[in-house]
């Protein structure tokens, strides 16, 4: 296998042959020793930010009223982590694919029946009590005995359906307004219009909360204080910034002659957009429709500041509120409405992650 | 189909002047290429044609009527990009169809005209599938087919071979003339590619900066090219151009003197290196290099007047590098320039040394 390594005649030195095979060999386990040691690191850096979902979840699905139990929370950590390490374990020592599949599947196997084992007996679904009793706080207190000064919730139904006006509404406006703004910026030249693309982002800049007072007296004026349509107008004002920024990356990408063969093809300059050019942006449409829609959904600051009649609540002011009333008698109630309010935006991600992915491609030079 | 006509058609973008006066007629049923290097307002004058641009000044007339508020959409014309602009969302059939959408015309005669023009230049069979999944001499197929499906009074071809691989493009260039010939659609090629335009149009407009250079059949515009710019553009490997001075009957090439006729001062000699032959007598030098092309051999000749291309029939070099050789041309194939004008001197002869 050896052989002295010569250039034109000349040995450059090289009094042994070359070891191949042993270069190899290192090469290998060097490889092999930084993956893992990778893997470690991202293992260790993550569990912590996993473990409060994992928990969330464990929470709302086993806590008891009145009970300030933390060992099931240890014994589903115990089922967590051990597996996660097997897996690692498991990928590290495979030797093929097979192999791999084979041990991970093994893995979920015995973790799902130790977790049965381990919590299983504890999980119950009495803490969604809110979603069929609106006053499920009075309820609740009653288990420990205090009834008292329980604060009157509305319908979770009610908040909910509040939560997907605002966020639904708001993410139809900033679409509409911000496609046909950032077409605009991106295929027309007009007097003004570099300095408008720089005071977008310079709009994006400013924190939310500097600007709370003046805009509640301006809804107060205004008379939209406490409406669902106020909260709305200030969401897509601040949102649309950043979306008609997005929307331009994706715009300037679509090609000039495309747009001119759709007029030449007979289209008019609205029909040319409507059945041309927005189709190629509809990646960039659906990513800033789930940014915006999320953006609404998790709206806290605003709502809180706006909105005063309790039916106007929205999933963010109740979550708040249940937090105020029952926190200290039952975080399971508490984790359990965290669970609900979390699920809606959970599954938005996971249908659109493929078009998410695709924002980097659509760019958003200026 | 459409006479075409530009009036004193000018067009500036803010401070720029891209078109500064054109003057053009452009029969029905003709080929034309716009022929000129990048910048030199061939695609404005094709945009202002499509209507996508407004002259800022004179007159597009299409048969006679003025037609430069007439708005694209309106004006039954079609465009082959360079890049296809095929619509990606879309099957190829629905592309095809796009152009007759906008007409109201009854279901079954649109559905007649799409099969009508795909089977035209044969893309059938890929109706169904999207244009990312056709290579680009089929696109280009599926290109041509949308412009054609509203039968246009007027066909503008932008760069349209230039995508191609270099046998695609022999081939789309017979059909497209082919097609063209059946239709007898006016058909407009915007070009840098002198080969594309000579190949395919009846008549060549040589534009630079703006402005007409020459207007002539292809041949013409090869055999008397009307000005240096020109004999350098069209004609590949391109012409050899000499320097001299000419006065009393010769023309005075570095330390080589040349027989002459015609007017004395500065001028350029055109030579095609078809032209040039290897013979016993004429100018010396000695061969530089060989560059085999299949049926011709380019030899570059290191001669008393400069580098100069020579192109020999055959496969075989005749030649060595290092090769002392002599180099001769016929006085009716010498083209003399006024080096000053850069125009033809139509009357001006110059022969090899004797």
């Amino acid at each position: 296998m050896t052989t002295p390594l010569t250039f034109t005649g000349v040995n450059f030195g090289l009094a042994t042959p070359l070891d191949w095979d042993g270069m190899a060999a290192r090469a290998r386990a060097l490889r092999r020793t930084k993956a893992v040691a990778l893997y470690a690191f991202l293992i260790s850096v993550s569990l912590p930010i996993i473990l409060p979902y994992f928990w969330l979840v464990t929470i709302a699905f086993s806590a008891r009223t009145g009970v300030a139990d933390t060992l099931v929370l240890w014994r589903s950590m115990a089922v967590l982590v051990p597996a996660v390490i097997a897996f690692w374990l498991a990928a590290i020592l495979a030797r093929d694919r097979r192999q791999l599949w084979l041990g991970l599947t093994a893995i979920a196997l015995i973790a799902a029946l130790a977790f049965a084992l381990l919590v299983g007996p504890e999980l119950h679904l009495r803490n969604f009590i809110f979603l069929v009793e609106p006053d499920f706080a009075s309820v609740v207190r009653s288990r420990v005995g205090a009834v008292r000064g329980a604060i009157q919730f509305p319908s979770v139904w009610r908040a909910f359906g509040n939560s997907l006006l605002i966020a639904g509404s708001q993410t139809v406006i900033v679409l509409t307004v911000a496609s046909l703004a950032a077409y605009y910026l991106s295929r027309f030249q007009f007097p003004g219009r570099a300095a408008m693309l720089r005071s977008l982002l310079v709009l994006h800049a400013f924190p939310v909360l500097t600007l709370i007072v003046p805009m509640f007296l301006m809804l107060y004026w205004i008379g939209l204080l406490d409406t669902l349509f106020g909260v709305i107008l200030a969401l897509v004002a601040f949102e649309l910034p950043f979306a008609i920024f997005i929307m331009k990356g994706f715009f300037n990408a679509v090609p000039w002659d495309i747009e001119m063969s759709a007029l030449t093809d007979g289209a008019s300059r609205r029909q040319a957009f409507l059945r041309v050019v927005l189709p190629q942006v509809r990646n960039g449409l659906l990513a800033v429709a789930v940014f915006t829609f999320i953006r609404g959904w998790e709206e806290y600051i605003f709502v809180f500041t706006f909105l005063i009649r309790n039916t106007n609540w929205t999933m963010s002011l109740y979550m708040y509120y249940v937090r105020d009333d029952v926190m200290g008698v039952d975080y399971g109630v508490v984790s359990a409405v965290g669970v609900f309010y979390l699920v809606p935006s959970l599954i938005l991600y996971l249908v659109a992650q493929r078009y998410l992915m695709q924002m980097s491609i659509g760019g958003v030079k200026g | 189909m459409a006479k075409v006509e530009f009036r004193h058609v000018a067009k500036r973008f803010g401070e720029v002047e891209v078109i500064p006066d054109l003057n053009l007629t452009i029969e029905d049923g003709e080929f034309v290429a716009l022929l000129g290097p990048s910048g030199c307002g061939k695609s404005t004058s094709l945009f202002i044609l499509a209507g996508i641009y407004q002259p800022s000044g004179g007159e597009l007339l299409f048969d006679g009527r003025v037609v430069n508020e007439v708005e694209a959409r309106d004006r039954n014309v079609s465009i082959v990009f360079q890049s296809y602009a095929l619509y990606p969302h879309m099957t190829v059939r629905d592309n095809v169809l796009f152009p007759l959408r906008f007409k109201r015309m009854p279901r079954e005669e649109a559905r007649t005209r799409v099969a009508a023009a795909a089977n035209l230049v044969q893309v059938t069979e890929l109706l169904d599938r999207r244009p990312n999944e056709l290579s680009g001499g089929q696109q280009q197929r599926v290109a041509l087919a949308r412009a054609l499906v509203k039968e246009p009074q007027l066909l503008l071809l932008d760069e349209p071979l230039s995508n191609l691989d270099a046998t695609l493009r022999l081939t789309m260039r017979t059909e497209i003339k082919t097609l063209q010939k059946k239709l007898g659609v006016t058909t407009v090629l915007v070009t840098h590619d002198q080969i594309e335009a000579t190949t395919m149009a009846d008549r060549i407009i040589c534009l630079r900066a703006g402005r007409i250079e020459q207007i002539g059949p292809p041949d013409d515009l090869y055999r008397r090219p009307q000005s240096l710019f020109i004999a350098g553009f069209i004609g590949s490997p391109p012409i050899n151009m000499i320097s001299g001075q000419a006065e009393n009957g010769t023309v005075q090439v570095g330390p080589v003197t040349l027989p002459y006729e015609g007017v004395s001062g500065a001028i350029t000699i055109g030579l095609r290196p078809e032209h040039l032959t290897f013979t016993g007598a004429g100018l010396s030098g000695r061969v530089a290099q060989l560059e085999p092309m299949g049926r011709e051999i380019l030899y570059v000749v290191d001669t008393d007047a400069g580098y100069l291309r020579v192109l020999e029939h055959g496969s075989v070099a005749a030649h060595a590098v290092g090769e002392p050789v002599r180099i001769g041309f016929s006085p009716d194939d010498a083209l003399v320039f006024d080096a000053a004008s850069q125009r033809l001197l139509a009357a001006a002869r110059v022969g090899p040394p004797t």
